[in-house]
């Protein structure tokens, strides 16, 4: 967490959000968000004040939670997953979609059995949970 | 029993497949019909979307950071964070025979309580027009039964036409007739058992209007047995911008059922001012950028795009048609805004009514000055050329000179002459609604106005002069405007027995 903008308030104008975007290209290397650039450069903003710099900020911070969440992997099992389990597919994971991504592994007693991995929007859900309900739907 | 627990088993086996990727999102905000999801990183322009809760959506908005997706449904069911899938699939609605004689929303489903709807199949709403190649020239007649347009403005299968003017003009009049006409011609056809006759389905589709006022356009279908040729498409003025928006497409989907197959359908949009504010609506909520009059900058394309797919397609695809009666109300007259110009543009002519002709007791109120049909003669059988010929000349000739016999000079007996024939064949284009007139009826009509049989008539007596020639062809004389029907031109004998059922009429008309 970086900082907090009232986001309601603050109206983001199209200058506000090719400036916010323009910050958010210079934070990246190789691709990947850094994260020591992204907190450089939001204190550098928030020390200099220019104008408009809360749009701005509001906008970069958007870039940046959804830059997380598309390099955000979340596995969930019915019951807690064994570490071998969990190696293997963080493994699989960043094959599949490259270095950077932040996995995270928790339980959800509702899908009964098998898992479901959510990596950004792509969704990969094996569930019983899920299986019992496409096979409602098929009905 | 055991087909059922067969059927039970290959259902489970045919659910035990790999997992497959699906694409997701959230919902950020929801408003007004619209939602702004981020996430669906895979979606594609146009494609449905499914919010869960049995409501489904369009993508129509695909931004850096979220998508911008029309609903289609109840969505006050939506609320913000909810999830929402890609379904990989475009909007379809059903299509075919099954759909005649029932009145649909702009999904396809039935609201007219008569039960669901056994479609051939689903088409999709948003598709390409025809190329050049498929096409073929416009030569068959769409009759209208209204002798004005019949006469000087024909309509052909294929075309598209516009019917434009101001409101309480008699624009969906026009239209009605003419699907009652088609209705009669298909019955007619249908006793005869016709088999080179191609009968014409039409499809109505209301966007915006009232419901009475539709309740009133069906219930008249109804009256004069139309419906069973009839597809009624409703998107009312209680419906959201979104289901006015795509009623269109869907009736052209619909449409293009009947042309891919071969068969011939006309399709009325009433109206597409009333459309294009509906999509201005959906344009200005999804925050895309407004243009004059705050119309979206592509409100063209979507009148464009769904006029260019009423078309004739050649013999190799089919020799189907689509034809397109597009209505736009203009506000006290005005040709020359927005919507009516980018339409008269797209359209291959325009019928115009006029308010003042209206109130001046011609109805339908055309300004033949102002009407045009780009296909012109093409689309009339050689009966009606032949008589129809020089009629929109001939009232050119008498608009100018009642002008000019307004200052009271003395005329010379020519244009005396041309004066009066002018009012005699205004009076004979008066037509009352939901009275179509067959087009044999229609021709022996003209011909004997051209071959001045009403010129001792007064005027004020023509109409019933008129009705009673009617009566007396239709049925002293049935056998002879079947021969008119029949062969489609007046040869020296069908002229010869046509002079002699006229002058024997006259000679008991008082």
């Amino acid at each position: 967490m970086f900082f907090v903008v009232c986001r309601s308030l603050v109206k983001i104008s199209k200058q506000a959000r090719r400036e916010g975007k323009e910050l958010f290209r210079c934070c990246l290397v190789n691709g990947l968000l850094d994260e020591n650039r992204a907190r450089q450069a939001v204190r550098l903003v928030l020390e200099g004040k220019p104008r408009g710099y809360l749009a701005v900020l509001s906008h970069f911070q958007r870039l940046v939670k959804l830059d997380l969440h598309r390099r955000t992997a979340r596995i969930e099992g019915a019951v807690p997953l064994p570490q071998e389990l969990q190696a293997r597919l963080q493994a699989g994971l960043t094959r599949l979609y490259g270095p950077g991504l932040h996995v995270s592994f928790g339980q959800n007693a509702a899908l009964i059995g098998g898992l479901r991995i959510q990596v950004g929007s792509d969704v990969y859900d094996g569930s019983v949970q899920a299986r019992l309900a496409a096979l409602e739907q098929s009905f | 029993m055991s087909n059922l627990l067969q059927e039970i088993e290959a259902q489970i086996a045919g659910v035990k497949t790999a997992t497959n990727r699906q694409n997701v999102g959230t919902v950020r905000e929801i408003g007004d019909g619209v939602a702004k999801i981020e996430g669906l990183t895979d979606v594609m322009l146009n494609e449905m979307i499914d919010f869960g809760k049995g409501v489904t959506g369009l993508a129509l908005n695909l931004e850096e950071t979220e998508v911008g997706a029309i609903i289609l449904g109840d969505y006050t069911k939506i609320e913000e964070g909810d999830e929402v899938r890609t379904t990989g699939k475009l909007l379809q609605v059903p299509a075919g025979k099954g759909l005649l004689g029932r009145v649909v929303d702009s999904l396809g489903q039935p609201v007219d309580g008569k039960g669901p709807i056994k479609a051939d199949t689903a088409y999709p709403v948003e598709k390409i027009a025809p190329g050049i190649i498929r096409r073929r020239s416009v030569s068959q007649p769409v009759q209208t039964g209204i002798m004005a347009v019949d006469a000087m403005i024909p309509i052909g299968r294929g075309q598209r036409e516009l019917i434009i003017g101001d409101r309480s003009t008699g624009k969906t009049t026009i239209c009605v007739d003419t699907i009652i006409s088609q209705a009669r011609l298909n019955k007619a056809a249908e006793a005869a058992k016709d088999k080179d006759y191609r009968p014409l389905y039409c499809i109505y589709v209301a966007i915006g209007q009232k419901q009475s006022n539709v309740a009133r356009v069906i219930s008249v279908l109804e009256e004069h047995g139309a419906m069973p040729y009839t597809i009624v498409v409703v998107a009312s003025a209680s419906d959201s911008a979104t289901n006015q928006y795509l009623a269109p497409f869907a009736g052209c989907a619909m449409g293009e059922w009947f042309m891919d197959n071969g068969m011939d359908a006309l399709i009325i949009y009433d109206d597409l001012s009333k459309h294009a504010v509906a999509y201005r609506q959906v344009s200005l909520v999804l925050k895309r950028p407004s243009g004059r009059e705050a119309y979206p900058g592509d409100v063209f394309y979507l009148h464009s795009r769904l006029l260019e797919r009423a078309a004739r397609l050649n013999e190799k695809y089919g020799n189907g048609s689509l034809t397109a009666l597009p209505i736009i109300e203009t506000q006290l007259g005005d040709v020359s805004a927005y919507i009516p110009t980018n339409v008269i543009s797209i359209t291959d002519g325009q019928i115009y009514l006029e308010t003042d002709l209206f109130y001046q007791g011609i109805r339908p109120a055309i300004s033949v000055g102002l009407s045009v049909s780009r296909v012109g003669s093409a689309a009339q059988i050689k009966a009606m050329k032949q008589v129809a010929g020089r009629v929109k000349l001939d009232l050119a000739q008498f608009r100018e000179l009642a002008a000019f016999a307004q200052f009271g000079s003395d005329l010379d007996a020519a244009t005396q002459a041309k004066i009066e024939r002018g009012k005699r064949v205004v009076e004979v284009f008066k037509q009352p609604q939901y009275n179509p007139v067959a087009v044999e009826v229609q021709a022996a009509v003209l011909w004997a106005v051209q071959n001045n049989f009403m010129d001792d008539v007064p005027v004020g007596r023509l109409k019933d002069f008129q009705g009673k020639l009617t009566d007396y062809l239709t049925s002293r004389k049935a056998e002879l405007m079947a021969r008119i029907a029949k062969e489609k031109a007046l040869n020296d004998a069908l002229t010869a027995d046509l002079k002699a059922a006229v002058t024997e009429f006259k000679q008991t008309y008082k």
